[in-house]
């Protein structure tokens, strides 16, 4: 790690504001909508009305014959022109590998079953609503417990039952159980995580155009991972890879929600292949929130076992996991992680956990920032939280006396992770102490009470080893490219993709850091398949900044010696003589000079380099990470519940937060404090549920799906506590979901500090005032 | 399930309005949006659809000084009207005091509901809101999903005190 040394002056560490934003903030963002419509038609999307049944007649006449539309594909088209997307994560026992695109049995309100164009996007939906489409229904299985149930209706019957698949981490239940028998005290405890929608401001939208002369389909798509959706765009259309040019232009938000092709965007890449035009469509709103894929969504039986000291013995849960109506890219994924980081930053005699993936007839569930962390850290920090309260202890002393010491690092867990690095205590007791001034006395009808979690966090995901051992299809690794041009400019390109997060300023920093060049020299040009290099995984867990900066360090570190050595021979010195100063290379003994720019002018031309070097003044670098880096954090929440609404403030917030070397702390203090308020959302208000008759959607717009106001987020108070990683070189590790894991479970042990009588049924979220307020009636509270 | 007539074809209007100080005029069909219309017909894309459901802000413009979300408007109704949009914030090229301060204080990170954002603010601030005004009662009525808004309310802080109010 030279970063940090290299002159008083680095870039790395530095708070500064972001690069682009200039141009955001004039209205000069351009998102996927906002690129020139010349000759563009529009895609409107026919979806299902019902959430389960067969489709017996799906008849597009009426908008055919209407002389408005210029194309309608239904299921039989699709079908004869598609063949069924890839996935990338599967789980033992699941049977479908692949997401159909051609409907022929709806499973979800919303489920996308044909396409319609026409000449803008007014008639386009018009025009789908002259598709007739008649479905013989079948009783929907609305959540998990009725899924399960012994005479439930099945969505798959070939499959023979709604469980889509499962696996077990750790030592047997058998063991376990054993251990549960000779504990002193054992809690048990069902928790349950709401469905939620990862909600970008900007919903989805491609705009896909055919070339039919030269056979070569470009898609601008709002997405994370262009190169994926390449690959499986190609899949989808029956084309080969290198057809299928993929660009991403500004993403307004992902969190998780754009980190695969979905059907509907296929659908309209197909409709501007047979039509052989620009085809755009975009998501509205109310599609987002129904037909979108969601985050969390799971219950979970959890059993932690104590001696009679108060310590650990013994850890288990048992996570169902709502998959919807069938398992999307990673499917069952994030309840996988759930289950895998159940153990947080304790330690525990033995600790073990169960996945179980079961069918519903709701929107697949997939990626959402916190991908099952958020879910483990609610299960694991209420459930001390409640062996504390029933045990007479205090619950930071009983985490404090359980965690794992920086002296036992690097630390494995009972589901076989190995934590690199860090001092989980201190960032505790920092934590904790940061409470003892917040603390603030209840009045008669207001109850007031404090809590600190800890949490342990998968970033920089991960080794290609790993991915292999599991059979995850997506590219561990990351690649990084810095090209000096001829004029002296500095491009970068990276498999990572921005999406609001800054990734393109983080960079920059560390280049220009490297290559010693003023940071005006850089740019950094991301999204593009023609350009980047290949990335299936690109930007989402935790990982851009960690691989990506880490590949970048080694290519500019080689770079700078190139450029060196350049400048060595133009000045006829040797290269130990050279010093690059700005942008002009000194001799030091001559004091002879020539500019950066000369010298990549020189390169270019092919001059004065070594018989072996190579001309191309470009280094690539492909930085395959040797194990996960770990991040880690305390939280700390001080909320007011009021006895009269069940409403709860959360009137202070704090974290003490450990992702690695920070680049640029404004943007890192930026993604934690962004996390948590979408924590906060989780634990408070955010909640896509469905009717449990029909299955249909209840949150539909803005107005039924709530997402937290500025009233809502308190001014959150950070400090950071750095540990470099140990295996990501330049020390890095992820930081865009720290925030989002520990806020529910944070918020949730305030509100049971404050109202113990309530703490044992705080157990689902959203903690919504109508939940609380029920938990208050029962305890007689209400007033 | 009735059964849904052919769409007739839209007869077409002509919206003329000044916008960012220029007069534009555009035929359009009578039930676009403001939105679209400033969007789509006059390219003027800096304006953000979020949610076309007037609850999220992103669209909001200024029309006749007062902030509209301008998915909730048809555009027929702006004509002879005066429109201000992101794109006429920054004056000779230089970014606004609240501009400047969004990007100091990190108040944006996707960008898509700032300039919503930045217009209702501007407004707040010709009106002669104070900064709590502003932060409670105009920041209050748009939806941020990424900054968790405290960069948000520390550029209205800097900003207003900077500007001595």
């Amino acid at each position: 790690m030279t970063i940090a040394t290299r002159n008083g002056d680095t870039l790395v560490g530095k708070r500064m504001p972001r690069l682009h934003d200039d141009r955001m903030l004039r209205g000069h963002g351009r998102y996927v909508d906002d690129i020139d419509e010349t000759g563009v038609l529009h895609a409107a999307i026919i979806r299902s009305p019902a959430a389960h049944g067969t489709i017996t007649r799906f008849d597009a006449s009426a908008a055919r014959e209407s002389g408005e539309a210029v194309l309608v594909l239904g299921p039989d088209e699709i079908g004869r022109l598609t063949d069924p997307l890839p996935t990338t994560w599967r789980i033992p026992g699941q049977h479908l590998a692949a997401v159909e695109l051609a409907i022929r049995t709806v499973r979800y309100v919303g489920q996308p079953l044909g396409v319609v164009v026409a000449r803008n996007r007014a008639v386009a939906e018009d025009l789908a609503e002259l598709v007739e489409i008649d479905i013989d229904p079948l009783p929907a299985v609305v959540g998990i417990e009725a899924a399960l149930a012994p005479d439930a209706p099945l969505l798959y019957p070939e499959h023979g039952g709604n469980v889509a698949g499962g696996i077990h981490f750790g030592p047997p239940v058998e063991e376990l159980d054993a251990l549960f028998a000779g504990a002193a005290h054992v809690v048990e405890r069902e928790f349950a995580v709401q469905r939620i929608n990862p909600s970008p401001m900007e919903p989805r939208g491609v705009l896909a155009e055919w070339i039919p002369s030269t056979e070569q389909l470009t898609v601008w798509a709002s997405t994370q991972v262009p190169h994926l959706v390449r690959q499986e765009v190609a899949v989808g259309l029956r084309l080969r890879v290198d057809q299928v040019r993929v660009v991403t232009p500004d993403v307004g938000g992902a969190f998780g929600g754009k980190t695969t092709l979905y059907a509907d965007e296929a659908m309209t890449c197909l409709a501007a292949k047979v039509l052989g035009r620009r085809v755009k469509w975009i998501e509205d709103r109310t599609e987002n929130l129904t037909a979108s894929y969601q985050g969390r969504g799971q219950q979970a039986r959890c059993r932690l076992g104590l001696d009679a000291d108060g310590r650990f013995t013994a850890l288990h849960v048992h996570i169902h996991g709502d998959v919807g109506a069938f398992l999307s890219t990673a499917g069952s994924g994030p309840f996988q992680v759930a289950a895998l980081t159940i153990e947080g930053p304790y330690r525990f005699g033995a600790a073990g956990a169960t996945v179980t993936a079961v069918f519903t007839n709701a929107v697949p569930t997939g990626a959402y920032r916190g991908y099952g962390m958020q879910e483990s850290a609610w299960i694991r920090e209420r459930i001390i939280d409640e062996a504390a309260r029933e045990l007479g202890r205090d619950a930071n002393e009983l985490r404090l006396l359980n965690t794992i010491q920086p002296e036992q690092m690097p630390y494995t867990t009972g589901t076989m992770l190995t934590y690199d690095s860090g001092d989980y205590p201190a960032v505790l007791r920092r934590a904790v102490e940061m409470g003892e001034t917040r603390r603030r006395p209840s009045t008669d009808r207001i109850r007031r009470g404090i809590a600190v979690t800890g949490n342990v966090e998968i970033t920089g995901f991960a080794p290609s080893a790993l991915l292999e051992m599991f059979q995850i299809h997506w590219s561990g690794y990351e690649t990084g490219t810095i090209r000096v041009n001829e004029d002296g400019t500095v491009t970068v390109f990276s498999g990572v993709t921005p999406m609001g997060q800054g990734i393109e300023t983080a960079l920059a920093q560390i280049v220009a850091d490297e290559l010693g060049v003023p940071l005006e020299m850089i740019s950094v040009q991301l999204g593009d398949t023609a350009t980047a290099p290949y990335s299936n995984f690109s930007s989402q867990a935790s990982r851009s900044l960690p691989l990506a900066g880490a590949a970048l360090i080694t290519a500019g570190a080689t770079m700078r010696e190139r450029m060196l050595g350049l400048a060595a021979r133009a000045l006829g010195v040797g290269v130990e003589e050279v010093k690059l100063d700005g942008t002009v290379f000194r001799a030091g003994t001559t004091g002879a000079e020539v500019t950066w720019r000369d010298v990549a002018h020189r390169g270019w031309m092919g001059w004065g380099r070594g018989e072996t070097d190579k001309i191309l003044l470009e280094e690539t670098v492909s930085f395959d990470p040797p194990g996960i880096t770990y991040a880690y954090s305390a939280h700390g929440a001080a909320v007011a519940v009021d006895l009269d609404t069940g409403k709860v403030t959360v009137e202070d917030y704090w974290t003490v937060n450990d992702s690695g070397v920070l680049v640029n702390p404004l943007i890192a203090d930026g993604q934690i404090i962004g996390a948590i308020a979408q924590g906060l959302g989780t634990a408070l208000l955010e909640e896509a549920a469905f009717d449990p008759e029909t299955g249909q959607p209840l949150a539909t717009s803005y107005l039924d799906y709530v997402l937290p106001l500025s009233e809502d987020v308190p001014d959150i108070v950070i400090e950071h506590h750095v540990t470099p990683s140990p295996i990501i070189t330049g020390g890095f590790k992820g930081v865009g979901e720290s925030g989002i894991q520990p806020p529910a479970a944070t918020v949730g042990n305030a509100i049971a500090n404050a109202v113990p009588e309530i703490a044992a049924g705080l157990t689902a979220t959203p903690l919504s005032p109508s939940r609380i307020w029920t938990l208050l009636e029962q305890a007689g509270l209400e007033g | 399930m009735t059964v849904p007539t052919t769409p007739a074809p839209a007869r077409m209007r002509t919206v003329t309005a000044t916008v960012n100080g220029v007069t534009r005029s555009a035929e359009t069909e009578p039930r676009a949006l403001l939105s679209d219309f400033l969007r789509h017909d006059l390219g003027l894309t800096g304006t953000h659809v979020g949610c076309e459901q007037g609850v999220c802000g992103a669209c909001t413009v200024l029309v006749d000084d007062v902030p509209v979300r301008s998915c909730l408007l048809l555009a027929v109704q702006a004509d002879g009207r005066r429109i201000e949009t992101v794109e006429a914030l920054a004056q000779d090229g230089e970014l606004s005091g609240f501009q400047r301060a969004m990007r100091d204080e990190h108040g944006l990170q996707c960008g898509f509901c700032t300039p919503g954002i930045l217009m209702s603010v501007t407004a707040a601030e010709r009106e002669g809101l104070t900064a709590e005004q502003t932060t409670t009662e105009v920041l209050g009525g748009h939806v941020c999903r990424c900054t968790g808004y405290q960069g948000i309310r520390a550029a209205i802080e800097h900003h207003w005190q900077e500007a001595g109010r």
